[in-house]
């Protein structure tokens, strides 16, 4: 059978899965995020079939003000952060500095079953919120409460944002450039909130587990720090086994002792990574070949460089001959023919390269969303799919009090 | 859980689960070795490269296989023989998870189809974890961490303007595509327990990496925004919101950082306190956000010919009691030896191994007052349970047991 075929098998034309087969269809989650980690978290549940209500200030949630905005016009109905992370929710605002801001507060936790909270220790104090005494009023509410640092020790109450959070994690000194004379550069795109999204979501889905066979809720800590600590990948274990620390190194694995450069340059200024990684003779016996099919190979085809160790030895022609060869290429041209001789290569996309990506598309990966009063915007979808359960694709996210009448 | 799952993504996604109480019964081949049990990273041995594989490694040794695999029983399993096939089978009808992260084919090579999966156990989860999911042109694709952060956008927006992107020091999306697939098998058990419905999972971790770049597709998509231009990427820098400092900066030592940010006015007042209340500070390109903002560059170097003679703890400890934004770059070694925080929450913990030793294990990032991790023991050695999980799960005899163990099915 050939792989297409065989994925042809794994796809059979089935009737899409009922809106009521949604893993949380039928649940409602209130939210009252600070940030992207708390909206993450939010927008899985909203894709996963919840109805989610964000709780905003007046002013609208932070999100609103931080932008990019359409057309470069701030305004908190046109950031396009906003949108992305709240596609699907209802907005109620509701002042937590007033009396009346909190009762409406408490009336959405009477009905909701779970609740996203972002403040740290001195905030939920400063707003007369106390998680165990929410908690000990609604039996079988879980509280997801995700803060930089977690609700308890010495550092709970210490401010943050994702660069921070990034540097105190140990994940930041792990990422850039080979010259230490430049600092260590953040890996973009807010990741240190999104790795705290994925493990808010996963405490959930435990509690909700948990929640069908005992009936009880219970007060989720997740911090954020910790969240990162844990996704340093070798760091930890270099450290952990032999006292090693591992050194930042371009656009590649971060080690103890120096590697070999992994991205290149190609002929329309972009870039490939590849590991060199000599001792794998599939990667090897492909690179050739690639290599030859563009008469770049030179003596590299030779029975000499069947030999680990003189491969080894060297390494500066061989890489010499990658950039000469892949210098002469477009960056898709290398990509695709390096995979299709079995070599795991990347082309580094730029965003605006996904949405043209033949994979993506056949995948209908992308979903357009019709935001009211701007028009369609075309966005990435969840990326779980499941054959017999419904995701619920992201819609527009509402107005700022949107929802203050429905609820 | 029966658990086809190798190396990282697959591996991370089975331990948390694993963490929280499941059976994960991970099969194992004795003549194609997990890659993690060949990463030279051996407890008291010297510094070597990862990518360096020893010609004979001890498999039962290595840490980063210890680290992704605690809580699991493992299982040595020849899938190339009937017999072998046909135990699998028999472990499947008895699971509620079946999950595998091969390349495309590999499945269906052992007869394990989607279709056939369901006959032999029609209320199974059946969770397949690949680079870029299983259909479409690219599925055959070949990658890891590095490959999905370049394809999904996530290497090229990592790093300073005008030079080479700096992408990521680390697989961060074998963690975080471990942790989509933990979740979406969690969301599966759920949809299960809650509606009755089985289903099949198919997670891309191309597409996950997508997903974490949303905003800056959509400023892509709905404003038309280059992001090839000489401006972009923005480093340590930060463009939504736009605000300033927002940076590393360099500390007393070698290799030393602090990362500083003040969002308002207020934050910018005590960061210069806490500084001291240098004279620049009071300059009117300092005065106000967009004014930071325009004058970043002075700032920066302004920022740094202060911070370079301070310790980065004791300036992170004195910045943040003023409510400034603030840390002290760390490495392991800080985090796992000297951080108080991180010593409270206890997120690291040790447990023994019968070759390695007592080891460190990095935990969970959470606390729930409901429910708690069990962390009962460290990764099994290959074919460790064997009998064991014939025994108890697959209810065979001991001659049977004895018989498959001797033609090297076991």
């Amino acid at each position: 059978m050939s792989p297409a075929d065989a994925a042809d098998q794994r796809h059979p034309a089935a009737a899409a899965p009922e809106p009521s087969t949604a893993p949380y269809s039928g649940l409602r989650v209130v939210e009252l995020a600070t940030g992207v980690a708390g909206e993450m978290t939010g927008l899985q549940a909203v894709h996963f079939g919840a109805e989610v209500t964000k709780v905003e200030p007046p002013e609208g949630v932070p999100s609103r003000h931080h932008g990019p905005f359409v057309d470069d016009i701030a305004d908190p109905e046109r950031s396009l952060g906003y949108w992305y992370y709240n596609g699907g929710k209802r907005s109620v605002v509701a002042d937590l500095a007033t009396a009346d801001g909190r009762r409406r507060l408490a009336e959405l936790l009477a009905d909701a079953d779970a609740f996203i909270v972002t403040l740290r220790p001195a905030e939920l104090a400063a707003v007369g919120l106390d998680l165990d005494a929410v908690a000990a009023a609604h039996p079988r509410l879980i509280i997801v409460s995700i803060t930089p640092f977690g609700l308890t020790g010495p550092w709970a109450d210490y401010l943050a944002c994702d660069l921070v959070t990034m540097a105190a994690s140990g994940l930041l000194i792990t990422s850039g450039y080979d010259d230490h004379a430049i600092p260590p550069i953040a890996p973009g795109g807010g990741q240190t909130e999104h790795l705290a999204a994925s493990f808010a979501q996963t405490a959930l889905l435990l509690a909700l587990h948990q929640r069908e066979v005992t009936g009880a809720g219970t007060v989720i800590d997740v911090s954020s720090q910790e969240a990162s600590g844990v996704t340093v990948e070798l760091a930890n274990p270099y450290w952990f086994y032999v006292n090693g620390i591992v050194q930042r190194q371009t656009c590649r694995h971060a080690s103890p002792v120096p590697s070999e450069p992994s991205i290149f340059r190609c002929a329309d200024g972009r870039w490939v990574f590849l590991a060199l990684v000599l001792a794998d003779g599939r990667l090897w016996a492909g690179l050739v070949t690639l290599l030859e099919r563009y008469g770049y190979a030179d003596d590299l085809g030779t029975a000499e460089y069947a030999g680990l160790a003189h491969r080894q030895q060297r390494i500066g022609h061989i890489v010499d001959r990658i950039e000469q060869c892949f210098g002469s290429l477009a960056a898709t041209t290398v990509y695709h023919e390096g995979q299709a001789l079995g070599i795991p290569i990347g082309v580094l996309n730029a965003p605006e390269d996904l949405y043209a990506d033949e994979h993506l598309r056949e995948r209908d990966y992308f979903v357009a969303t019709d935001q009211p009063g701007f028009g369609t915007v075309e966005r990435p979808a969840a990326a779980y799919r499941f054959s017999h359960l419904h995701v619920v694709p992201p819609g527009p996210s509402p107005r700022l009090g949107e929802h203050d009448q429905a609820v | 859980m029966t658990d086809f799952c190798w190396a990282g993504v697959g591996a991370i996604a089975t331990r948390l689960l694993a963490d929280f109480g499941a059976e994960v019964i991970r099969i194992e081949d004795r003549e194609r070795v997990c890659m993690t049990r060949r990463v030279p990273l051996y407890k008291g041995a010297g510094l070597r490269p990862h990518t360096v594989e020893d010609i004979d490694p001890d498999v039962n040794r290595s840490g980063v296989f210890n680290n992704y695999n605690r809580n699991k029983l493992g299982i040595a399993l020849d899938m190339r023989s009937a017999r072998g096939r046909e135990l699998a089978e028999r472990l499947i009808a008895r699971s509620d998870v079946l999950t595998e992260n091969f390349a495309p084919g590999v499945m269906e090579r052992w007869g394990l189809t989607n279709e056939r999966v369901r006959e032999i156990n029609p209320a199974i989860i059946y969770a397949r974890m690949s680079g870029f999911g299983h259909s479409g042109p690219h599925a055959t694709y070949k990658s890891y961490g590095p490959v999905v952060q370049a394809v999904s956008g996530l290497s090229h927006i990592s790093g300073l303007p005008g030079r080479e992107p700096s992408g990521w020091g680390l697989s961060y999306m074998d963690n975080q595509a471990a942790y989509y697939n933990s979740v979406a098998l969690l969301a599966a058990l759920l949809a299960r327990r809650r509606h009755g419905v089985a289903t099949d999972v198919d997670v891309s971790a191309v597409e996950a990496g997508v997903e974490l770049i949303g905003p800056l597709l959509m400023d892509v998509a709905v404003n038309g925004r280059s992001t090839r231009g000489a401006d972009f990427p923005i480093g340590n820098r930060c463009a939504a919101p736009a605000v300033a400092p927002h940076g590393v900066y360099p500390c007393a030592g070698t290799d030393r950082w602090i990362a500083i940010v003040a969002f308002d006015d207020d934050e910018w007042a005590a960061l210069c306190r806490g500084l001291g209340d240098p004279p620049w500070a009071q300059r009117p390109e300092f005065a106000t956000i967009s004014a930071r903002v325009a004058h970043q560059d002075e700032l920066d170097a302004a920022l740094a010919a202060v911070t370079c003679s301070h310790d980065r703890h004791e300036l992170m400890h004195r910045l943040q009691a003023l409510g400034v934004r603030a840390a002290a770059v760390q490495d392991a070694r800080d985090v796992n030896e000297h951080d108080p925080q991180m010593a409270h929450r206890q997120v690291f913990f040790e447990l023994d191994h019968p070759v390695i030793g007592e080891a460190r294990f990095e935990g969970v990032p959470f606390t729930a007052d409901a429910f708690a991790p069990d962390h009962w023991r460290s990764a099994p050695l290959l074919g460790e349970d064997g009998r064991h999980v014939a025994r108890a799960v697959l209810e065979l005899d001991e001659d049977e047991i004895d018989e498959l163990a001797a033609e090297g099915v076991l």
